[in-house]
């Protein structure tokens, strides 16, 4: 058996025991469906073009939200990272808001920004700031002190520092960070738009299951592991190519 | 690198401001309901071109929570929502400044056979108090289906205190039943047929045949000060669900093709149960029975002024 081809052997195993389940017993449920329907589903959506609308709006807010986040979390992590006195002060507000769902946000959020990208790119940003700040903080701890020597010896400035000795030391264990947020990203986009935001595939999910459309709501499940899979794909490709041999020591360690 | 940033941080701008609502222009207006056929006058006014002859452009939202509703409407995202009678008061009870604009679906014969209580096979129930130490599905705590199952064992002579409730949404309903997850669950059509089709339980109790009410189920609300700044649109809008709820009423064929469109519900589904009947007139007294019992469910803190909640 090609190597390739072993990793498969259990999935689709599964995939057709539950589909000869499903004929046996002549499935009548609300919630499931036989993966022959589903598949047939997915293709009636992947043809019309809402699924790919569906898809733009839950990509839009994910990426943008994550951005966001990432953004504030990073600045936060290397501030806190660099600066222990900043790092005692800010460190009972941090631990108190970061416990805090940011799913439990959603009502507040829907009375301030109302439906749409506003709302789900703040969930988002919030949900993805803490394992940012967190992981870059650490990063930053853990920067082989002799650089940060280097750097005061070369009388440095602040900025200098950060930009030529903190970010590059830093970088591989911060993209972790980063590969981390986008898929809490991508769960929390879509969690908002299940719960209450009326656009992109969650909100989709939730219209096929009032609809009773259980293959569709369960094709639209799969095309949602499919987009994570493939950001995380993508993220971990870029991972390599942008740091190579430094990203594996990352992963290793 | 730079040119990056810049592209991304267009891109994220470009987003933010697709996503900020538009500022409600007169006779734009959004209208927010859930997947039910109790906005159908709303969703026929949009098909048979009622709103435009009015001169409204109106879009319909489909909403997936009903107790979503008053936040989406405060929020601008829709000017105007369908709650049902119970958010409605519960929304306005805890502070926000909600009005009712117009009817939209009554309780009547029709809608009122099409509820039950549905118990699952193994569990018989002769009596309202057989409902007691039982496991019993309500779509939402504190929704409609709940309110008035607790009404009606009331009206028994039955502690509802001594039933146990548990949160069961409609397309979840079968599959719970059928485990075994709950004894009974309080449901309506097209889901009665299906599950007694599908031979997982028998109906319980036709309790809203039986408590034959008339009043409001979903009524069209929006916040005071919206209505109140915006009495043309106002009155072009009850205009066309006046005619809307005729065209419900009289051709449920035209009522079906609208709500399996907005819904995206396959139609045979739609087909398989009349639409409640709308009624695009609201008065106080109709409330006033919901404040009444919700009062007595002790679901309303303060006391609500029923002058003020309808804006005629």
């Amino acid at each position: 058996m090609p190597h390739w081809l072993k990793p498969l052997v259990l999935p689709v195993a599964l995939i057709v025991l539950f589909e000869a389940w499903a004929r046996a017993t002549d499935l009548q449920s609300d919630s499931l469906a036989p993966p022959s329907a589903i598949g047939r589903a997915l293709i009636e959506a992947l043809g019309s073009g809402e699924l790919w609308i569906a898809t733009r709006d839950t990509l839009a807010s994910t990426l943008a939200g994550l951005l966001i986040g990432s953004a504030i979390g990073l600045m936060l992590g290397i501030a806190l990272g660099l600066s222990s006195g900043f790092n005692r002060l800010m460190d009972v507000t941090i631990e108190a808001i970061r416990p805090i769902p940011s799913i439990a946000l959603l009502p507040i959020a829907l009375i301030a920004f109302g439906f749409g990208y506003r709302m789900e790119i703040v969930i988002v940003a919030f949900a993805c700031i803490w394992p940012m700040l967190i992981l870059s903080r650490a990063a930053i701890g853990g920067i082989e002190p002799r650089l940060l020597e280097v750097a005061r010896l070369l009388r440095l400035t602040s900025a200098d520092r950060v930009r030529k000795i903190v970010i590059p030391a830093a970088l591989p264990r911060i993209f972790v960070a980063f590969r981390l947020a986008a898929g809490i990203a991508l769960i929390v986009a879509v969690t908002c738009e299940i719960a209450i935001n009326p656009i992109g595939l969650g909100a989709s999910i939730m219209a096929a299951q009032q609809a009773l459309r259980a293959d569709l709501m369960l094709a639209y499940l799969i095309w949602i592991g499919a987009i994570g899979f493939a950001l995380n794909a993508g993220l971990l490709l870029a991972q390599n190519s942008l740091f190579g041999r430094a990203a594996l020591a990352e992963i290793a360690r | 690198m730079n040119r990056l940033i810049a592209r991304l941080a267009t891109a994220m701008l470009l987003a933010l401001l697709l996503g900020a609502p538009q500022a409600g222009a007169q006779n734009k207006i959004q209208v927010g309901c859930t997947a039910t056929s109790d906005c159908a006058s709303a969703m026929i006014a949009v098909d048979e071109g009622l709103f435009k002859k009015q001169g409204l452009a109106v879009e319909m939202v489909l909403i997936g929570i009903n107790s979503n509703i008053p936040a989406a409407i405060l929020s601008g995202s829709v000017q105007i929502g369908g709650p049902t009678s119970t958010v409605f008061l519960q929304a306005a009870d805890g502070g926000l400044d909600l009005v009712a604009v117009a009817g939209a679906s009554v309780m009547g014969p029709t809608s009122n056979g099409n509820i039950a209580a549905f118990v699952r096979n193994g569990i018989t129930i002769k009596e309202p108090k057989d409902f007691i130490g039982k496991k019993v599905g309500a779509p939402g705590l504190g929704a409609f289906l709940h309110v008035l199952f607790v009404k009606w064992l009331v009206e028994k002579g039955v502690d509802p205190k001594k039933v146990n409730f548990i949160e069961v949404t409609f397309p979840t309903q079968m599959d719970i039943i059928k485990s075994g997850g709950v004894d009974a669950v309080l449901t309506a059509e097209p889901f009665v047929t299906r599950m007694t089709n599908a031979g997982t339980g028998t109906v319980g109790a036709r309790y809203g045949a039986e408590l034959n009410r008339s009043e409001p189920i979903i009524f069209y609300a929006a916040s005071r000060d919206w209505a109140e700044k915006n009495p043309e649109t106002l009155r072009k809008f009850r205009a066309a669900i006046a005619e809307g709820a005729t065209i419900v009423n009289e051709t449920p064929e035209k009522a079906w093709a609208a709500i399996a469109k907005f819904t995206k519900t396959p139609i045979d589904l739609v087909r398989a149960a009349p639409p409640n009947r709308s009624d695009p007139t609201l008065k106080p007294e109709q409330l006033a029975w919901w404040i009444d019992i919700m009062a007595s469910q002790k679901m309303l803190q303060g006391k609500l002024d029923l002058t003020k909640l309808i804006l005629n």
